[in-house]
């Protein structure tokens, strides 16, 4: 398609240059279907946060141009990332990152592509976490499951995604900081992760609190500590990790847009625009009360700062827990 | 009677006429999504969610599950007409069903998959309806060890589907075992085979592998005999195109297998139809009174998987509607529109919206049979593809088959990855080894090896809590008896042999 310009006469391309220059260089406006890239299939985490995010814009009426969520799975974060890169300069993709897109190439050789690579354009959400056991388990603090672990070492199990995801990053904190030790066991999908905890083959989950909140209202699960730093609006009974005198550094878990490398300054300024105006919608407010997200908009060079940090962050953690780092 | 009292309120909801509308217009959808390999059930519910937002809720999930099931239904057309597999689940139907359409049955087979299907999915809803949260309870129990001696079941499987040579189905399931560890490797995140390229992470995509392996493939060899003309005679008249009264008494226990297994497996998170649809190929054959004729184009052996992988839909919905708890993609996002439309779904849903769980229990079993009486006549009308001669069949075969795997992640990967599966799959059938067999390997054995991985780090390398737990144990042992059996029966053949050239 791109190749295809050269054929016109240069003198239509430069007249129509000449046209369009000063419309470009004041605003940015999509002409067609925004392709919007996440990581995980139909149904991921990534995915339905994509979706709702272009179905409220729309609702909105921020955006004038549909933006159609692809799927590209594979390697965590990687296919998609790659896919991203490809698309350099592209004005009409756009994808959703979440704390992965920082950890995956930290850890996997053939991950070229990082999220500095790419242009992170916005930060919308931070998901905060919880720590649940079943209703009926002995554990009724973080005490008395960290006792329980030291007693058995070893015995213990908690279910979880992979082993550069939040949860076990949590759990090396956790086992650093109080020197008990426990297993972790990777599931794929979370459906798993909770069903094996409700069934009681692993005694210890770290959650979303959107994800246990009906489990905790029909009796199934208990929570025990809360892995942020002021208590949760939802769980007002549920002390955080530091009351309960663990001093661990949190890991955010972060969502929010990118853009594909060398993506015009216009472009950038066009979905600023969108979201300065968005995060100020009463639908926003009931979309984070509704998933209680904590509301985390950022852009900008501060934006690149976080990124940073995080990266920092997660390399340490990693290196600590035993992990392979690549870069 | 209290179920039944709901139901009768279920039905109030479900035959309105708007929601009668939007049922119709699921399972048409579904039909065609499962029809055409590629795009499947998750992808589409996912495109239409946002024009769910603005109907009734009911309605909407109505409209939404019959998407679900309804490809179920349209899943079989290719995999008989076209040896196609348009989703892993319909890899077993294609074993008796494609042999059929070359036998001239193609109109018996498909008709007999649609009342499969309809048998299997009603019983899934009546399932649903009556014991699901009791089974719900039932498949928590369901831990690693157990999936793990499930999967084994699976594979004993392939048993039944060596042609000649055990040794060649043992070694074809072995390497499809091998490709299913290319990839990420959950618990360590490393990769495995990947070579360096980026887009191996992620593994080897099931439907690249089973349409290259089986519709390319195929086209392949029969590019070979150079006959012209069609490749396949089917019948003129339109009752040589339905199954006859015989054909449904053979299928009698079939229907029973298939729904049954499909909709225990589907209740467990993870498990999934080709595993439901494979253990119910395999059971079909273990208890049939002429097991050799299978893979010939049998009409059970097309029956017992089609069925079970539409009693899954139902199984399926079972720990989404009572724990809140997906299974798989598809109930993923049907999760994630309970959710957007403002529901809380969890173990008090079915309590607490009472209109949402028998409405759509009573709509599935309305769009059951509106799916029955839309399959039927339909299928003399798919049969005529097969009157094509093959210099148009086999481009359109080819052409379906490279649409359908780039709609899926829409990657040009994948395609080649599918030529290059087309070319073993060619070499398989030449040097007659079951392809069947490397895709049961390859699509078991991820779930296999994370099961074992993931009992071993519960028991801390103890390989007792494999055999210690009761249902693991169970599934274990008839897993052997299934392996043990084709020994014995060799041994006996052995003995026989010997006792005559004795006398």
């Amino acid at each position: 398609m791109k190749r295809g310009f050269n054929c016109f006469p240069l003198v239509v391309v430069s007249l129509s240059m000449l046209l369009e220059q000063p419309a470009a260089s004041q605003e940015f406006k999509p002409s067609k279907i925004i392709e919007t890239v996440v990581h995980t299939g139909p149904g991921g985490g990534s995915d339905l946060f994509a979706r709702a995010i272009a179905e409220m814009l729309q609702k909105e009426k921020l955006i004038t141009q549909r933006m159609q969520v692809v799927n590209k799975s594979g390697g965590g974060p990687a296919v998609a990332m790659a896919y991203l890169a490809e698309k350099k300069a592209e004005t009409h993709t756009v994808g959703f990152y979440t704390g992965v897109w920082v950890t995956n190439p930290l850890t996997t050789v053939e991950a070229t592509v990082t999220l500095k690579d790419l242009m992170p354009v916005t930060r919308l959400v931070l998901e905060p976490a919880v720590i649940a056991v079943k209703a009926d388990s002995p554990y009724k603090t973080m005490k008395d499951f960290i006792d329980a672990a030291k007693k058995n070492p070893k015995q213990l199990n908690q279910s979880g995604g992979t082993i550069t995801s939040r949860d076990n990053l949590m759990r090396l904190l956790l086992q650093k900081a109080t020197g008990a030790q426990w297993n972790f066991i990777s599931f794929p999908s979370g459906g798993e992760r909770l069903s094996n905890l409700l069934g009681g083959h692993v005694q210890m989950m770290v959650i979303e609190p959107q994800e246990a909140g009906e489990q905790i209202r029909a009796g199934n699960l208990r929570v025990i500590a809360s892995l942020t730093e002021k208590r949760l609006a939802s769980l007002p009974n549920v002390p955080t990790i530091k009351e309960q005198g663990i001093d661990v550094p949190l890991i955010p878990q972060a969502r929010g847009l990118v853009a594909p490398p060398a993506t015009p300054k216009e472009v950038i300024a066009y979905w600023e625009g969108v979201f300065d105006a968005f995060v100020k919608t009463p639908t926003w407010k009931q979309y984070l009360d509704q998933n209680q997200f904590e509301d985390a908009y950022l852009k900008g060079p501060a934006l690149g700062k976080f990124v940073d940090a995080l990266k920092d962050q997660m390399r340490e953690v990693l290196k600590e827990a035993g992990a392979k780092v690549v870069r | 009677m209290d179920a039944l009292g709901n139901l009768l309120t279920g039905f109030s909801v479900a035959l309105a006429p708007v929601n009668l509308f939007w049922c119709f217009v699921g399972v048409v959808l579904g039909t065609v999504v499962g029809v055409l390999p590629g795009l499947g059930p998750a992808a589409t519910i996912a495109m239409l969610l946002p024009l769910t937002l603005k109907m009734d809720h009911t309605t909407a999930i109505i409209a939404l599950a019959g998407i679900f099931y309804g490809a179920r239904y349209g899943g079989s057309t290719t995999s008989i007409l076209l040896n196609m597999p348009g989703e892993s689940s319909s890899v077993a139907t294609c074993l008796d069903g494609y042999q059929m359409a070359r036998n001239g049955r193609a109109g018996a087979a498909l008709g007999i998959s649609a009342i499969a299907s309809f048998i299997a999915g009603t019983v899934g809803v009546l399932g649903l309806m009556l014991i699901a949260p009791p089974l719900a309870r039932f498949a928590l129990r369901f831990a690693p060890p157990e999936y793990f001696a499930l999967m084994v079941l699976g594979l004993a499987m392939v048993v039944f589907l060596a042609g000649d040579s055990m040794v060649k189905a043992l070694l074809a399931l072995l390497v499809g075992l091998w490709l299913a560890t290319i990839g990420t490797d959950l618990f360590t995140a490393e990769s495995r085979f990947t070579f360096g390229q980026a887009k191996l992470l992620g593994g080897i995509d099931f439907i690249a592998a089973t349409v290259g392996m089986f519709a390319i493939g195929e086209v392949l060899v029969n590019l070979e005999s150079r006959t012209g003309g069609d490749i396949i005679k089917l019948p003129r008249g339109l009752k040589n195109l339905l199954p006859t009264w015989q054909d449904l008494k053979d299928c009698r226990f079939a229907f029973v297998n298939g729904s049954l297994i499909g909709f225990f497996v589907g209740a467990l998170p993870g498990a999934g139809a080709t595993v439901a649809s494979f253990l119910s190929y395999g059971l079909e054959k273990a208890v049939s009174r002429h097991p050799e004729k299978f893979g010939t184009g049998v009409i059970e052996g097309v029956a017992a998987p089609e069925g079970a992988n539409n009693a899954d839909a139902g199984g399926a919905l079972v720990p989404l509607l009572t724990l809140g708890i997906p299974g798989g993609n598809t109930t993923a996002i049907l999760l994630g529109g309970l959710i957007l439309w403002g529901y809380k779904p969890g173990p008090l849903l079915i309590q607490e919206h009472p209109e949402l769980f028998w409405g759509l229990v009573a709509s599935m079993y309305v769009g059951n049979v509106m799916l029955l009486v839309l399959n039927l006549p339909l299928v003399p009308l798919f049969a005529q593809i097969l009157r094509l001669p093959s210099y148009v069949l086999h481009p359109f075969i080819i052409g379906i088959s490279v649409v359908g795997v780039f709609s899926v992640n829409s990657s040009l990967f994948d395609v080649w990855m599918m030529a290059l599966f087309g070319l073993l799959g060619y070499l398989m059938r030449k040097l007659d080894f079951p392809a069947s067999a490397l895709i049961l390997g390859l699509v078991l054995g991820d779930v296999l090896e994370r099961a074992l991985r993931q009992s071993l780090m519960m028991s801390q390398g103890d390989l007792s809590i494999l055999i210690n737990r009761p249902i693991s144990a169970t599934l274990l042992a008839i897993a052997a008896v299934l392996l043990v059996l084709p020994a014995i029966r060799w041994v006996r053949a052995w003995r026989a042999e010997a006792v005559e050239r004795e006398s």
